[in-house]
C-alpha cells in the first residue's frame, strides 16, 4: 500500500505539499516499507494517527539506576513525563488489568507504554512482567518502553522476546563533557560514580543500546531534552550520529525548569527554551532527521486520545470492579479498528487531491503565519477556545501548511510575579499562543475574542467541524486578499 | 551496625533490589532496614549499596545517625541556594 505517513506528505506528490513542505516532514516516506507500516498508525508517531489513535501508559517501575539535572525524584520521571506530575505506583498485575480494562472501554487504545516513574530498565522484573502477561493476554495492543539507556544493552535479548513496536532512548548528548552537566551522578557496577566519567558510561551504554536493538530490528526513537546554553548548539550533532546508526525519529522536547519542581536546572534558574528557539532546533535537526513534532510529553500514567486524559475513570477501585470479557473486546476492537482505518485511508487520498489542486494554483508570495487550531480529533476543528486545554500549532505559508507542535493552554505560566493568582486563566492562555496570528475553533465567546484581538490574534470561528489544513489555508488566503502579508506583524515572533 | 531510612525517602525500592544482606523492606509510610540482617555490606562491597543508588540526599542515615548523603552530594545544588528557592516559593 502507497500510503503517505507523518503529515501525510503523498508519496507521488514529491517536493511541497499542502500536507508537508520540503525537507522536513515527507523523509518519513525515504523509509523502508516495514518501518513506514509500523509507524503509520502509531499515536506517537504518526501526526494524523494521533487524531484516531490513543496510547496509554501505565507507572510500573518505579526505581531509577541515574540523576537527570531536570529531573527530581519525588515525581515521575522527566523524561517521558510532564516534570512535578506523580503517577499512582501499580503492580504488573494491576497493570495488566488496568490496560485490558481501558482496551475495552476506548477500542482506539493501540499502544501501551511503559515510561516510569522512574527508568522501566532499571526495574527489569516488573517491567518484564508487565509485557510478558500483556504479549499472551492482550496480542493486539502493541508494546513501548522508554529508557535512559544505562541498563538497555543487557535489556535487548528480552525486550526483543515480546511484543515490543519500539524502544525510546533519551539521549541529550553524545559528549561526556556536556554529559557532565546534565547527568551529576549514575549507578554502575555497584557504585556512585560522578562527574566525566560517568556521563561518558552512560554515552556508551546508549549508543550501545541503539546498536543492539537496531542490530534486532527493533524500532528505535531518540528524545533529547533542549537545554538552552547546555546541549541546544549540540543536538544537530546528536541527530546526526543516532540517525547513521538507524534511530527512525528524533524528538527534541524542551527543558521545562521550575524553582517549585526542587530539580537542580529549576533551582539553579536555568531557562527553557522558547517556542521559537525550539521550533528553530527542530527546523534544523530535521534537515538530518524526522522530528516529532506533536509530541506532548504525556504522563506516566496519562490514558486517551489527543492531549486528553481519561485516567480518572480507571482507577485502581474502578478497574477492581471491572469484568474484562478480553476475547469479545478483542473483536469489537478489531472492527473499529478497520473502520478507522478505512476513514484514514479515504482522508489521506481526499488530502492527497487537494495537494494536487493546490500546486495548479498561482504560488503566493507571502510569509509564514503560525495559526492555533483547537481540536479534540478526527482531524477537524471541533472544540470551544474556552474548553482547549492544548492548541495546535500550524505554519501556513507560500508551500502550504505544516504542523508545528502541541502548546498547553497554560503552559507558559511560571509561577512568577506576572502570573499565578493576578493572571486570569484567559490571559495565560493568550500568552500561550505568542506568535500566533489567528486561532481558529468552533466557536469564541464575545469576551476571549476582545483580549484575543487585542493581543494581535486573530480569533476564526468561521471553520467549525472543517479538516484543519484547509481550514489554515483559506484562511492565509484570506490574510494574503487583505494584505496583512506584507510586513513583518509587531506582534508576531518580536517577543515569543 | 545497621543504616537506617528515614522519612525523606520517597518510596522509590531503588535501594531494595541492590541490598545484598536482603535487609531492605517496603514498609508505611516509608521504606525501612532491618537492623538485624543489614551488615553495612561488609565482605560484599565496600560502599553501602543502598546508599550508592538512593537519589534523595538525607534519606539513609549510617550507624552514627549522619546522612550519607549529605545536603547538595547527589543533585549538586548548594544547600543555601536550594534554602533561598524555598524561602522565595514560601513567601508567594
Ligand atoms: S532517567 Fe527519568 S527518572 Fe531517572 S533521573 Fe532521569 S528523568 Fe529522572
Ligand atoms: S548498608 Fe548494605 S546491607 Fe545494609 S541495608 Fe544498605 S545495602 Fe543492605
Ligand atoms: S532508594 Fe532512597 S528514596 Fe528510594 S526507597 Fe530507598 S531509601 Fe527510599
Amino acid at each position: 500500500m502507497e500510503l503517505p505517513v507523518l503529515n501525510d506528505a503523498p508519496k507521488a506528490a514529491g517536493g511541497c505539499s499542502a500536507g508537508s513542505c520540503g525537507s522536513t516532514d515527507d523523509q518519513m516516506d525515504q523509509l523502508p516499507d516495514s518501518i513506514r507500516e509500523k509507524v503509520q498508525n502509531h499515536p506517537c508517531y504518526s501526526e494524523d494517527a494521533h487524531h484516531y489513535f490513543a496510547r496509554m501508559h501505565v507507572a510500573v517501575a518505579p526505581a531509577c539506576n541515574i540523576q537527570c539535572h531536570y529531573c527530581n525524584r519525588k515525581y515521575d520521571c522527566a523524561n517521558e513525563s510532564r516534570p512535578g506530575v506523580v503517577s499512582e505506583l501499580l503492580t504488573p498485575d494491576q497493570a495488566v488489568k488496568k490496560t485490558m480494562a481501558v482496551a475495552a472501554t476506548i477500542p482506539q487504545m493501540t499502544v501501551l507504554g511503559i515510561a516510569g516513574p522512574g527508568d522501566p530498565l532499571a526495574n527489569p522484573e516488573r517491567t518484564f512482567e508487565t509485557f510478558r502477561r500483556l504479549s499472551e493476554e492482550a496480542p493486539d495492543i502493541k508494546l513501548c518502553v522508554s529508557t535512559n539507556g544505562l541498563a538497555l544493552p543487557d535489556a535487548v535479548e528480552e525486550l526483543s522476546k515480546h511484543n515490543i513496536d519500539h524502544v525510546t532512548i533519551t539521549i541529550n548528548t553524545v559528549d561526556p563533557e556536556i554529559g557532565a552537566k546534565i547527568y551529576p551522578w549514575i549507578f554502575w557496577n555497584n557504585r556512585r560514580i560522578k562527574g566525566v566519567k560517568a556521563a561518558k558510561i552512560l554515552i556508551e551504554q546508549q549508543q550501545k543500546g541503539l546498536e543492539m536493538l537496531i542490530a534486532k530490528g527493533i524500532l528505535v526513537k531518540v528524545n533529547s531534552v533542549m537545554i538552552p546554553g547546555v546541549n541546544d548548539k549540540h543536538l544537530a550533532e546528536v541527530s546526526k550520529v543516532v540517525k547513521s546508526k538507524g534511530a527512525f525519529l528524533h524528538n527534541v522536547m524542551p527543558l521545562i525548569a521550575e524553582a517549585e519542581h526542587g530539580t537542580f536546572y529549576g533551582v539553579m534558574g536555568q531557562r527553557g527554551p522558547t517556542p521559537d528557539e525550539l521550533q528553530d532546533l527542530q527546523d534544523a535537526c530535521s534537515g538530518d532527521m524526522n522530528m516529532m513534532r506533536h509530541c506532548r510529553q504525556c504522563r506516566a500514567d496519562a490514558v486517551g486520545l489527543l492531549g486528553e486524559d481519561r485516567g480518572d475513570e480507571f482507577t485502581l477501585d474502578k478497574i477492581e470492579d471491572m469484568k474484562i470479557d478480553y476475547q469479545a473486546a478483542m473483536e469489537k476492537r478489531k472492527v473499529i479498528h478497520e473502520a478507522i482505518q478505512a476513514e484514514m485511508d479515504s482522508k489521506r487520498l481526499e488530502k492527497a487531491a487537494k495537494v494536487e489542486q493546490f500546486k495548479q494554483e498561482p504560488k503566493l508570495d507571502t510569509r509564514p503565519v503560525l495559526m492555533a487550531v483547537a481540536t479534540s480529533g478526527q482531524g477537524v476543528i471541533n472544540m470551544h477556545f474556552g474548553h482547549a486545554k492544548e492548541f495546535l500549532i500550524y505554519e501556513a505559508s507560500p508551500d502550504g501548511v505544516r504542523f508545528i507542535s502541541h502548546r498547553k493552554a497554560d503552559q507558559y505560566c511560571g509561577g512568577d510575579t506576572t502570573c499565578g493568582e493576578t493572571e486570569s486563566t484567559l490571559m495565560r492562555t493568550i500568552r500561550s499562543l505568542e506568535g500566533c496570528e489567528a486561532v481558529l475553533c468552533s466557536k469564541v465567546g464575545y469576551e476571549p475574542w476582545e483580549q484575543l484581538e487585542a493581543a494581535g490574534i486573530q480569533p476564526n470561528g468561521e471553520h467549525p467541524m472543517e479538516p484543519i489544513e484547509e481550514a489554515v489555508m483559506a484562511v492565509y488566503k484570506e490574510m494574503a486578499a487583505a494584505g496583512k502579508l506584507d510586513a513583518k506583524p509587531e506582534a508576531a515572533r518580536a517577543s515569543a | 551496625m545497621a543504616v537506617k531510612i528515614i522519612e525523606s525517602c520517597v518510596n522509590c525500592y531503588a535501594c531494595e533490589p541492590v541490598c545484598p544482606s536482603q535487609a531492605i523492606y517496603e514498609a508505611k509510610p516509608h521504606f525501612r532496614v532491618n537492623s538485624k540482617k543489614c551488615t553495612e555490606c561488609e565482605g560484599d562491597y565496600p560502599v553501602y549499596q543502598c546508599a550508592s543508588i538512593c537519589p534523595i540526599e538525607g534519606a539513609i542515615l549510617n550507624s552514627l545517625g549522619e546522612a550519607i548523603n549529605p545536603p547538595g552530594s547527589l543533585t549538586g545544588i548548594p544547600p543555601e541556594k536550594m534554602a533561598e528557592a524555598m524561602a522565595e516559593l514560601q513567601a508567594h
